[in-house]
């Protein structure tokens, strides 16, 4: 499925409004959409959601064997995928060039930026190492997809605990949840990328543009930084010039929006483990608000299973005990067997000659054609039993000699075997009419 | 309804929500116990020329896992899911188009593809295309004992005999789909074919 | 004239059979094509079944070789089941990674063989933690005409039970397995899984064993597994149009029956 291309009023109504200072959702040009954190059961899964774009991020680890040049570092793995859920122009399993920037900026966002110690992910030098995988998939796309899944990485990441290890000589053992608390990994800052969109060769900005803004806006900068003002990764897209002022401008900006983040989801992760602490309700469910007419909350739902025996029972009773009598099955040699008269397969002919192949494999070419014939004789013989005789036309018989053109000098070898012949004419015969008449 | 229920003949606590997502046609979060999936449905929309049919709609499920690229499993379960809903949508009012159903696993702690059923239709509810009948999942487990827990967690599917997952539509309650893992008594099926939860 | 009234009412054509109780290749609606087995059919594999159920023909080829077994179950070995639907058994097939039918039918027969425990993975253990069988069964479909499911799963059973493993011996001085050709054992084979399928047509007429005709045509299909017990290992129902308890109970008495068949067509060969 194709985007639906956006018009050109929409376009100009869209810079106009940006000229005039003024944006679609009412916000200012330097705010933020509402960023809202929710954590799912399992450690390390969250849903991150910026306005209206959503983000699934999940943490998952594994032991590998470490990277040769670097014996003692864990692997920290990215994977963001634009599910066809976030927008029809998402096709699955392409990857878009769009795709390979943003992964690459994520990359460059939290791994280059050494926010995880990835020494401490190490378990036997050169031998076992932590792998970490973050999962992100965006659920629904409203602009904006980098910041929205930075933050979905790191909160994902910072809420993440990987099951305890110990090792003892050679043997590495991996406690579960039950035997030893998991632990958090170590995280030494919080990169968060934000996002400044630029309009008119870079006389208009906005920070954390939509999907409509972002469909018109002429270039990007995307900056990552900490809480502690220290720019991790700076990138600008789209091929606009940016004077130093804008950047610093930029730069100025992003301080105060990471600050903000940092601060609510630090917010967020104390909650989730305050509640996970007193035993409350935690999950997905909880964060379905109560009041709304969209959403529905049903708590343990009893099932009346009183008279369900019974019923089953009545079914099995009215139904037909299983039949006794079956079809007997036919030995045709060792090894193969038929069961059921009922349509002949309208090549019935390779059992025949399989047959006679197996049997005799050692034989030479020459005397290889006769064995064939008989067997194919035998079954006929039971065959013609079964059926009635069948009246040949002249047509229909000079059709199978034509079939069969190397059987025919055979034909005067002996009395016996063309009378046979003819015998086996009628089979095939016999076949091809099925075969019409079931086509 | 006996004032003690019999412990496992009862579903965990469920919720769901419509229309969370912006940009899909329709969408549904359905969280059943700790277990969570998000659907979403586009359609009836364009169609790509080799999916094209002149009779129906033609209906793609994906269903996404949330760590690694989907597998077999998956496409099998997306396979059941289609024919599924394929049963209950009205396609045929939609000739020459497409309709694409996209369900993302969320968290999985047991009875995954029932919760999937159920994000499906509501899912395709909240599209508003028309449907023959309205659909739902159930999945019981079997205990070595012979006990039967409705609407299972992923432990008690662990520990069970045997796990037996079906959906019914709602106007006659009849069977829709079908699928078990792990041998049974045909007099257990019946028993459990029975035992089934009320739509939303 | 019928040719003409086929190619454009495919599906009418088909009701005025079934009306009569019966259908255009001359079956009644709860018979079977005739199944033809023949074993042993590959002889580089350690074991192998062609099954022909009507036109549709599948064969499968079991090859078994050494794995060291999984760390969390030291015990047990591998079956790793594959069908493969190459173009060359139907013109709906594409080449190329394997298509969603193929992968259905591959997760299918995975499910059969863990519910039923055909075989058990301890057996197929050699030396705990060390040394374990792992047996390949590609099952490969010839000619696609109908109910793969039915004939997959019946090659797979037919092979296994044709499967001749040697006997192996660790070397204690090498610590390295040596193989004795000479001395073969069969599987213990613990069930014998067999499917029967059923097409719906029209909500409520059920036909066993549909052909790919029938299969396009019919709302939807169960499969039902059976082992000689008559418990069920599977029952496969797909989506598709929707069944009455009743009718359910009707597919797996007629199941039930169609394990005896095949199980007397397994004991002759």
């Amino acid at each position: 499925m194709k985007e639906t291309p956006l018009s050109n009023c929409e376009k100009r109504f869209l810079l106009r409004a940006i000229e005039e200072r003024k944006r679609l959702d009412g916000r200012q040009s330097y705010d933020y959409r509402n960023v809202r954190v929710s954590f799912g059961t399992d450690y390390g899964c969250c849903v991150v959601e910026l306005g209206k774009t959503r983000v699934l991020g999940q943490v998952s680890c594994e032991l590998v064997a470490p990277k040769p040049n670097r014996a003692t570092e864990g692997i920290l793995f990215f994977n963001l995928e634009l599910s066809p859920m976030a927008s029809p122009a998402f096709e699955l399993g392409r990857q878009s060039e769009l795709l390979v920037k943003l992964n690459r900026l994520l990359e460059r966002c939290l791994r280059n930026s050494k926010c995880i110690d990835t020494e401490s992910l190490c378990v036997v030098a050169g031998e076992k190492v932590w792998q970490i995988r973050v999962d992100l998939h965006l659920l629904n796309h409203d602009g904006n997809i980098i910041d929205a899944a930075s933050i979905a990485a790191i909160v994902a990441l910072c809420h993440f605990r990987r099951p305890d290890i110990s090792v003892q000589g050679e043997e590495i053992t991996v406690y579960t949840p039950e035997e030893r608390d998991p632990v958090p990994l170590s995280i030494h800052h919080m990169p968060i990328c934000v996002s400044f969109a630029f309009f008119k060769q870079g006389t208009y900005l906005l920070v954390d543009p939509s999907e409509r803004e972002e469909r018109v806006m002429d270039g990007l900068l995307v900056i990552a930084m900490n809480k502690h003002h220290e720019i991790c990764t700076i990138q600008s897209s789209g091929g606009i010039m940016l004077l130093k002022d804008q950047v610093l401008r930029c730069s100025k900006i992003t301080g105060v929006k990471v600050a903000e983040i940092t601060e609510l989801i630090q917010k967020a992760l104390e909650n989730d483990r305050k509640v996970r602490k007193e035993g409350g309700k935690c999950g997905f469910a909880e964060s379905i608000p109560n009041q709304k007419i969209t959403a529905f909350k049903m708590e343990r739902a009893p099932v009346d299973a009183n008279d369900v025996e019974e019923q089953a029972e009545e079914i099995i009773m009215k139904a037909d005990p299983p039949l006794d009598v079956f079809a007997k099955p036919i030995l045709w040699t060792p090894g193969t067997a038929q069961i059921g008269e009922g349509v002949e397969n309208s090549w019935g002919e390779l059992e025949e000659s399989e047959r006679g192949e197996e049997e005799d494999d050692d034989n030479d070419p020459d005397t290889l054609e006769d064995p064939k014939m008989e067997m194919e004789d035998v079954s006929i013989v039971s065959k013609t039993k079964k059926d009635d005789t069948i009246v040949l036309s002249d047509s229909e018989e000079e059709e199978v000699v034509i079939l069969k053109p190397e059987k025919v000098p055979k034909k005067t070898r002996t009395p016996t075997s063309s009378k046979q012949e003819n015998s086996s004419k009628k089979v095939s015969n016999k076949k091809r009419k099925k075969k019409r008449v079931s086509y | 309804m006996g004032s003690e229920p019999e412990p496992g003949c009862a579903l965990r606590p469920f919720a769901v929500e419509q229309g969370l997502l912006s940009r899909p046609d329709g969408s549904a979060a359905f969280v059943q116990g700790d277990t969570s999936v998000l659907a979403g449905v586009y359609g009836p929309a364009e169609v790509r020329s080799s999916r094209e049919s002149p009779e129906r709609a033609a209906l793609d499920v994906l269903l996404r896992p949330k760590v690694g690229l989907p597998g077999v499993l998956e496409r099998s379960r997306e396979q059941m899911v289609r024919r599924a809903c394929e049963a209950a949508l009205l396609g045929e009012l939609h000739p020459r188009s497409s309709v694409t159903l996209v369900l993302q696993v969320v968290s999985d702690a047991g009875s995954l593809l029932s919760c999937c059923l159920n994000a499906a239709c509501l899912a395709l509810l909240d599209a508003g295309l028309p449907l023959r009948s309205l659909f739902c999942g159930v999945t019981c487990a079997l205990a070595p004992d012979g006990a039967v827990a409705l609407d299972p967690s992923a432990r008690q599917e662990k520990e069970a005999r045997a796990v037996l997952t079906f959906a019914f539509e709602s106007t006659e309650k009849r069977l829709l789909l079908s699928t078990t893992r792990g041998a049974c008594s045909a007099k257990e099926v019946e028993y459990v074919r029975d035992v089934h939860g009320t739509s939303v | 004239m019928a040719a003409g009234f086929k190619t454009v009412e495919p599906l009418e054509y088909y009701r005025r059979f079934l009306k009569e109780n019966c259908r255009p290749d001359g079956r009644e609606l709860g018979e079977f094509r005739a199944t033809t087995v023949n074993i042993g059919s590959i002889t580089t594999a350690d074991g192998s079944a062609l099954v022909k159920l009507g036109n549709t023909t599948v064969i499968c080829g079991i090859k078994a070789e050494f794995a060291a077994p999984p760390v969390d179950a030291t015990n047990k070995g591998y079956i790793v089941p594959d069908v493969d639907l190459p173009p060359l058994c139907s013109a709906r097939f594409r080449p190329g990674p394997p298509g969603e039918e193929a992968q259905a039918v591959s997760q299918f027969i995975a499910d059969v063989i863990e519910n039923s425990q055909i075989i058990m993975k301890e057996d197929l253990c050699i030396v705990n933690g060390k040394l374990a069988w792992v047996l390949y069964c590609d099952i490969i479909c010839l000619d696609y005409d109908g109910n793969i499911l039915d004939a997959c799963t019946f090659a797979l059973l037919a092979a296994l039970n044709n499967v001749q493993l040697p006997a192996v011996a660790i070397n204690e001085e090498t610590g390295l397995a040596e193989v004795n050709l000479k001395q073969k054992t069969p599987l213990n084979i613990r069930k014998y899984p067999v499917a029967t399928s059923f097409a719906i047509f029209d909500d409520t007429l059920l036909i066993v064993d549909p052909t790919a005709e029938e299969e396009d045509l019919a709302t939807g299909t169960v499969t039902i597994v059976t082992d000689e017990e008559g418990r069920l290992c599977s029952v496969h129902k797909p989506g598709g149009s929707p069944l009455t308890g009743a009718k359910l109970q009707d597919c797996i008495t007629r199941a039930i029956t169609r394990h005896k068949e095949v199980k007397q067509l397994m004991d002759k060969i």
